[in-house]
């Protein structure tokens, strides 16, 4: 039986460099850099290190009613706004939410870093008393996917793939199966993080962070870079919605990519490290569930976020399935690395990549040493991208691998 | 402490957590059919007035047993009498 297709019909983005994916887009092909020094974080780390947040428009986040509002931290925030944006685009018809047919899959790392710090310090403080009875909707771990559903009403499956950096590309990747079984004919899926100074602490710890001061912050995120030293936290939300090809055409719908393969797989090993050989399997995994070959994959988007080891393994991993040819390039080096929300909010940015016929470069990459044998573009390249393979890396070992192709 | 003081204080509640403007909050009004506020309004409202009044209410069952504003109006201003510490952070 020929598998059920998934088409995009919708792209939402709250971002460092804005808050659609107009303006991600936009700022990206210009160049932009979402990071700048967080003087606001200086008390918690002695210094301005880096960061990429994002700035929410106190009148927009208000359009969002506030019995859905009260339960959600910034992460949930970022994914109800994403999430309106990319239902607009899609067109949907309203009732279509409330069908049983559409679900609601949205992973983060955490539920709200920064409501979490908050009941910490209130139950350190002894006023525990004083919290919301809404505030541990806002930590769950599922708090964005089960806020963003009651937005729209959704009453299908609300699942939520907390797989920390792989959140939002596994998300994706549970859309397409659910479509590919015929449970759901549509799905509201992504990921979505936020950044404070715990989750920015938590890599550098593991020295996993770019977090000397600089006057240039804007050039610590460095992926590929022989200089790179870390990462920069960002934060946002990427949610798409994903529809069954068939569903999206009868109505009329603007397909705007297909989702035509998926993996993921994890390294069984180490909880940390990154592992070359489990990478390139991912990809080959998701290559094949979606009947494609590597010679016929324009792009590799690349979750490579800055780390040493991080982004010499995943360039091993590229270099063994692709070769040298095929261009990869990672978008952190603009954006910081967005966390959950990584994998769906650059895939944003490829969609205008495939629509465009360009490959964006890495920012900050300028002399490649250990992450050499790979196309590494330094430029905006003219080319048609017609398949492209978007990778995710996260702790505990796991990898995520969406294979998608262009709607021409 | 006076019944104005009450009235306004509590209505600082409906105000800044509920986001209801001012002029909807009369004594008549219920607090769950007319006002809309729901299960979790309501443990919002007593984390609220424990706030603002500065005594605990959880245990209280006079406080759950409100049904409109002019309620929540009357119940403090017999808590008031009730609680000299009420008066003080008032003072």
């Amino acid at each position: 039986m020929e598998k059920r297709r998934a088409a995009v019909t919708g792209i939402g983005v709250v971002s460092p460099l804005g808050n659609s994916a107009a303006d991600l887009y936009r700022g990206l092909v210009e160049n932009r850099s979402g990071i700048r020094a967080m003087t606001e974080w200086h008390d918690e780390f002695g210094r301005d290190i880096a960061g990429a947040p994002v700035k929410l428009d106190p009148a927009v986040v208000k359009q969002i009613s506030r019995k859905v509002r009260r339960t959600m931290g910034n992460t949930a925030l970022f994914a109800g706004l994403a999430a309106q944006e990319a239902v607009t685009q899609s067109g949907l018809d309203p009732a279509v939410f409330t069908s049983g047919r559409v679900g609601c899959i949205i992973g983060s790392t955490v539920g709200s870093p920064s409501s979490m710090t908050e009941a910490c310090v209130a139950e350190y403080e002894g006023r525990r008393n004083d919290l919301s009875a809404c505030h541990f909707f806002r930590i769950m771990s599922h708090s964005a996917s089960f806020n963003v559903a009651d937005m729209f009403g959704i009453n299908g499956p609300q699942l939520s793939t907390n797989s920390a950096c792989a959140s939002g590309l596994q998300a994706l990747g549970a859309a397409l199966e659910l479509i590919q079984l015929g449970k759901v004919d549509a799905v509201l899926a992504g990921g979505a993080d936020e950044s404070t100074p715990m989750v920015s602490s938590s890599f550098q710890l593991l020295y996993a962070l770019a977090e000397e001061e600089s006057p240039e912050p804007e050039r610590l995120s460095r992926p590929f870079d022989a200089a790179r030293t870390g990462l920069v936290c960002g934060e946002g939300a990427g949610i798409l919605v994903v529809e069954e090809m068939e569903h999206a055409r009868k109505r009329g719908a603007q397909i705007l990519f297909e989702i035509a393969g998926y993996a993921t797989n994890c390294s069984g090993w180490h909880v940390s490290h990154s592992d070359e050989l489990q990478i390139a399997n991912c990809m080959r995994n998701a290559l094949a569930d979606a009947g494609i070959t590597p010679g016929e994959v324009d792009y590799v988007s690349a979750h490579a976020t800055g780390t040493r080891v991080g982004d010499a393994a995943e360039a091993a991993a590229c270099r063994a399935v692709f070769g040298s040819e095929v261009p990869v390039s990672s978008l952190k080096g603009h954006l910081g690395h967005t966390l959950g929300a990584s994998g769906s909010l650059e895939l944003a940015a490829v969609y205008g990549m495939m629509r465009d016929g360009i490959v964006l470069p890495t920012r900050n990459l300028e002399q490649v040493e250990d992450c050499a044998g790979i196309l590494l573009p330094r430029e905006i390249r003219e080319q048609k991208v017609r398949i492209c393979v978007k990778n995710s890396i996260a702790f505990g070992g796991v990898n995520a691998s969406l294979v998608c192709r262009s709607a021409d | 402490m006076d019944h104005d003081t009450i009235v306004k204080t509590v209505n600082s509640i409906f105000v800044e957590r509920f986001e209801l403007d001012e002029s909807e909050l009369t004594p008549d009004k219920r607090i769950i059919e007319d006002l809309q506020l729901d299960s979790l309004d309501l443990v919002d409202m007593i984390v609220g007035l424990q706030q603002k009044f500065g005594i605990m209410l959880r245990d209280n069952p006079e406080v759950r047993a409100v049904r409109t504003l002019g309620d929540v109006y009357t119940l403090f201003e017999k808590l008031a009498k009730e609680h000299p510490e009420i008066a003080e952070k008032f003072q």
